[in-house]
């Protein structure tokens, strides 16, 4: 089933008196349930079009459809909203609140989205079990490393229970072992969850994992493999 | 989107918030000690000011004519011998029947000329009733030569060391007292000076000359007066409990039928003693402006600094859907606990100062010379700080509040972070 659609998207940024075409008539439909891999070198626009699927930042034209809601037609109050209830996001660094534990960390966006006490400390247990973590529950993100702060974060997004999860080079301050650990995780989850899996990597290890690649070269979709 | 987020609940904000505090202990440590000693000495220094301003009312009350005073309408801007009740006794019964609880006072003043064989001044002749009116109480202990007259003495006279000095009397000297009447006619009296003494108060030791009502009621009756009504130039009305002044003052003007008569409390009596504290309670508030300023650099300081480094961290909130509004709440909430903070650990200082200062006293003996005179009153050499509760919720919402306003500028800041931006930072 079509849950992501995008149609012409452009973006537009200008630095100076330069326009820079960040994305240039991007077409791009993801279906449920998807592990998806975007790539392409740096400054090709993967970051920019995570985001613009994420109602991070807007597009200058074109269309994203996401569960069948337009997204370019909500405010900045109704993005944010959408963003709590239907995306989650994992960071390349810097994912999770210094001052919470991995528990609190997995809690906050069910606290946000109002979800009762019980059924949140459930819901982030099970999380936190699933992504290994469990017996660090309790520690903050200092006192872990930084693949098992990468899987908090994973945690985090898929305890919220978002239609889609956005990865931006999640993979990118892990080493090897880490990497494709997380990596085995996010697949085994989409799998299990039916959550749908979007994330930019230029990394080809990491790449062979996935079972879509998309390309992006200059702003624009050089390739779209599925295997 | 059928699910509506429900607000960050004020648990998990101040759960953030506290712990946000603590991330730097130290900073967070030196802005509290810093507003702590600051709320300190402003709660010590206004405890001693309000101290030293009571202390003035105080004396002023008990040296002068009490809290309520009854005398001729025109009297206070224009005292002349002439303006006086002319029916003081039935006045006096009037008042007896009201059950004031306090000392009501019979008062003779009068402006006069003392002559002695050496010198002759301008004096003001108090008649009082020697036996009982509240001046034997502060005068009799500073007699330093002579006796306090005895009741119905009508010629004794008490005077001051300055006036002794100037008119070169002693204990036994006379003294002819002599007053021009508003018909043209003089009036004199033979005076003999029972003793002398030295109250404190310079003024009062040069100018004032202290005799019973039946000697001063002679001047009232060659001013036309009739001695069975007994004339008085105002009656001194001295409460127990000083609350319930505006109570009585109220009660007493609508009670009072005689037009002439004006119903005054010290505050009517004495205008530049509340002028004198009004400028002083106005230089506190500009010193406490100062302190507060402090206080808010020192907040801001501290919440920014806070809100500046933590800028993905707030992009990373937003991210995830956390709306602008709650991260202004969080800040705020972190502001709270900060002045929270700062207030208890300024009444801890401050609270303890006042205490021990409130129990010992400091004796400004040394720093302010015996009889100095502010506005007309004195201020006792011992002072003991006092805080009304009035005051203490005064100082603690103003310390709170301000804190609390200081976080307006960094929560602000904090929520126009745009994701994007912060977490490319």
């Amino acid at each position: 089933m079509k849950l992501l659609s995008l149609n012409n998207v452009n973006k537009e940024y200008q630095q100076g008196d330069v326009t820079i075409n960040a994305l240039q008539n991007v077409n791009l439909e993801l279906s449920d349930g998807e592990f998806a891999a975007l790539v392409g070198p740096s400054g090709s626009g993967k970051t920019t079009l995570l985001n613009i699927i994420g109602g991070l930042d807007n597009p200058t034209s074109g269309l994203i459809q996401l569960n069948g809601q337009d997204m370019t037609q909500f405010n900045e109050a109704e993005l944010s909203r959408f963003r709590l209830f239907e995306i989650g996001f994992v960071f390349q660094a810097y994912n999770l609140v210094p001052v919470l534990s991995a528990l609190e960390n997995v809690e906050l966006i069910m606290v946000l989205q109002g979800k009762h006490k019980k059924d949140r400390e459930e819901r982030a247990q099970h999380y936190l079990k699933l992504v290994g973590l469990q017996t660090m529950q309790h520690r903050r993100p200092s006192a872990l490393s930084g693949g098992q702060q990468q899987r908090v974060a994973v945690a985090r997004a898929l305890a919220a229970g978002p239609r889609i999860v956005l990865a931006d080079e999640p993979t990118a301050n892990l080493d090897s072992e880490n990497a494709f650990a997380l990596l085995d995780i996010m697949h085994d989850l989409t799998h299990e969850e039916g959550t749908t899996f979007l994330f930019s990597t230029h990394d080809p290890r990491v790449m062979e994992r996935a079972e879509r690649i998309v390309t992006l070269r200059d702003g624009k979709i050089e390739s779209d493999e599925s295997r | 989107m059928k699910e509506t987020p429900q607000a960050l609940p004020l648990k998990m904000l101040f759960l953030l918030a506290w712990r946000n505090l603590w991330r730097h202990k130290k900073r967070t440590i030196i802005t509290l000690i810093s507003i702590a000693i600051g709320f300190g000495l402003s709660v010590f220094s206004i405890g001693m000011q309000d101290s030293g301003h009571h202390s003035m009312v105080k004396n002023a009350i008990n040296m002068g004519d009490g809290h309520i005073t009854l005398q001729q309408q025109d009297y206070l801007n224009s005292p002349a011998n002439y303006r006086f009740i002319s029916e003081g006794k039935d006045t006096l019964s009037q008042l007896n029947t009201l059950n004031i609880p306090g000392q009501i006072v019979p008062r003779i003043s009068l402006q006069v000329l003392a002559s002695t064989a050496n010198n002759s001044v301008g004096v003001q002749l108090q008649g009082i009733d020697v036996s009982n009116d509240p001046l034997l109480r502060l005068i009799a202990k500073k007699l330093v030569q002579g006796e306090w007259p005895e009741a119905g003495d009508d010629r004794g006279l008490l005077i001051g060391t300055g006036m002794a000095k100037k008119l070169k009397a002693k204990t036994g000297s006379k003294i002819v007292l002599m007053t021009g009447t508003r018909s043209g006619n003089t009036e004199a009296q033979l005076g003999r000076v029972r003793g002398i003494f030295e109250s404190g108060i310079a003024e009062l030791d040069k100018f004032l000359i202290l005799t019973d009502l039946s000697y001063a009621t002679r001047f009232l009756v060659a001013e036309g007066g009739e001695k069975q009504q007994q004339p008085l130039t105002r009656i001194a009305i001295f409460l127990d409990d000083e609350k319930t002044m505006a109570y009585w003052k109220e009660k007493l003007a609508e009670d009072n039928k005689n037009p002439d008569i004006a119903v005054l409390d010290w505050q009517d009596m004495l205008p530049q003693l509340v002028q004198y504290i009004v400028i002083d309670d106005v230089s506190a508030y500009v010193m406490m402006i100062f302190i507060l300023l402090v206080i808010v650099f020192g907040i801001i300081n501290t919440v920014l600094m806070g809100v500046l480094e933590r800028t993905r961290e707030f992009g990373l909130l937003r991210a995830l859907g956390l709306q602008r509004n709650y991260l202004v709440m969080l800040i705020l909430c972190e502001t709270i606990l900060l002045s929270l903070l700062a207030v208890i650990f300024g009444w801890l200082i401050g609270g303890s100062i006042h205490l021990y200062v409130a129990q010992y006293g400091i004796d400004f003996s040394g720093m302010i010379p015996e009889g100095t005179t502010f506005a007309g009153t004195f201020m006792d050499p011992v002072i003991y700080s006092e805080l009304s509760m009035h005051r203490i919720i005064q100082l603690t919402l103003i310390v709170f509040l301000t804190t609390l306003a200081s976080g307006i500028y960094p929560a602000i800041k904090a929520s126009r972070v745009t994701p994007v931006e912060a977490l490319r930072t």
